[in-house]
């Protein structure tokens, strides 16, 4: 999968979880998922969890701390999907 | 360096399934705390409420110490809870008034905790109700000069949210003309009087319809 393939998907985990839409329309790889897109930390997780269900991969701890903007969450769901392969 | 920490969890937004949901909650928990669950004296929290209990205190760690260190990432395992006290006769409650603010925990029944982190011990005050979670973080023991509230709202709008924790805070602080509340360059709300920063750490947190404030004044 591409950068843009990843970044097309995750738009559609991260979805339920904003009520930014305008936000979500234009995310690119700088997009806060806290600052910009208003999403509250009690969902990260559920973010997180969503994304493995979505791409068959496991995530763990040490990864999910930098899943904070969408091009650290693209660098390490690529990175599994690579290891997967 | 003085600051606070707070964080409040609606419990009418969890999703319940999932939280009981291993790969969940060995997101937040490590299996240390984990296995705090299972001492007797926690029989009265239901494993769900554990979860987000735990997740509260580490979010508000996590804020207490982004204020000494804005570089701090938060990943909840590691920021591991060692101690965890409940009174005996805890029960969870519903919370059936609108509002509730304190100075200090002395006359309240909250669940205590402990949590090292590098050089820094802090420590925890939870209040639990049937819909939330809230609590607040400080550096030391004595919680006499933390101020803290907690307050339920009619909307779940995000800039409705942080309008009202805004006007909440300042509501309940003594002096409170030409106050206005700010963020500073990380992000970390601040309190201005007369746009000048005033040394008083501010910590904000709202979910679903409940919003939350702490500050911490001088000893």
């Amino acid at each position: 999968m591409t950068r843009q393939e990843i970044l097309n998907e995750l738009k559609k985990v991260i979805s339920p979880y904003t009520t930014n839409k305008e936000m979500l329309a234009q995310i690119n790889e700088d997009t806060d998922l806290l600052k910009d897109l208003k999403i509250n930390s009690a969902n990260l997780v559920d973010i997180i969890i969503d994304a493995e269900a979505k791409y068959d991969i496991e995530i763990d701890y040490d990864e999910a701390d930098k899943m904070m903007n969408v091009g650290s969450c693209i660098d390490v769901i690529s990175e599994k999907i690579g290891q997967k392969q | 360096m003085l600051s606070t920490g707070n964080d409040i969890v609606s419990l009418n937004a969890i999703n319940v399934t999932r939280t009981k949901q291993p790969n969940f909650y060995s997101k937040i928990l490590t299996p240390t705390e984990t296995a705090l669950h299972q001492e007797p004296y926690f029989a009265t929290i239901p494993f769900e409420f554990f979860v987000w209990l735990l997740w509260s205190i580490k979010e508000s760690v996590f804020k207490y110490l982004q204020r000494i260190n804005p570089e701090i990432i938060f990943t909840p395992v590691k920021f591991e809870v060692t101690q965890l006290q409940i009174p005996a006769s805890f029960k969870i409650q519903a919370f059936n008034i609108k509002e509730l603010t304190g100075i200090g925990f002395d006359n309240i029944e909250t669940i205590k905790s402990i949590i090292p982190f590098g050089d820094y011990v802090l420590y925890s005050n939870s209040l639990i109700y049937n819909e939330f979670i809230s609590t607040v973080v400080n550096g030391a023991e004595d919680f006499s000069h933390t101020h803290w509230g907690v307050k339920q709202i009619d909307s779940s709008e995000v800039a409705i949210q942080s309008a009202e924790v805004r006007a909440f805070l300042i509501a309940n602080l003594k002096d409170n003309s030409n106050i206005s509340i700010g963020k500073n360059l990380p992000g970390i709300p601040i309190i201005l009087k007369d746009n000048i920063r005033l040394p008083i750490p501010v910590s904000l947190s709202h979910h679903q319809e409940f919003v939350a404030y702490s500050f911490q004044l001088p000893v």
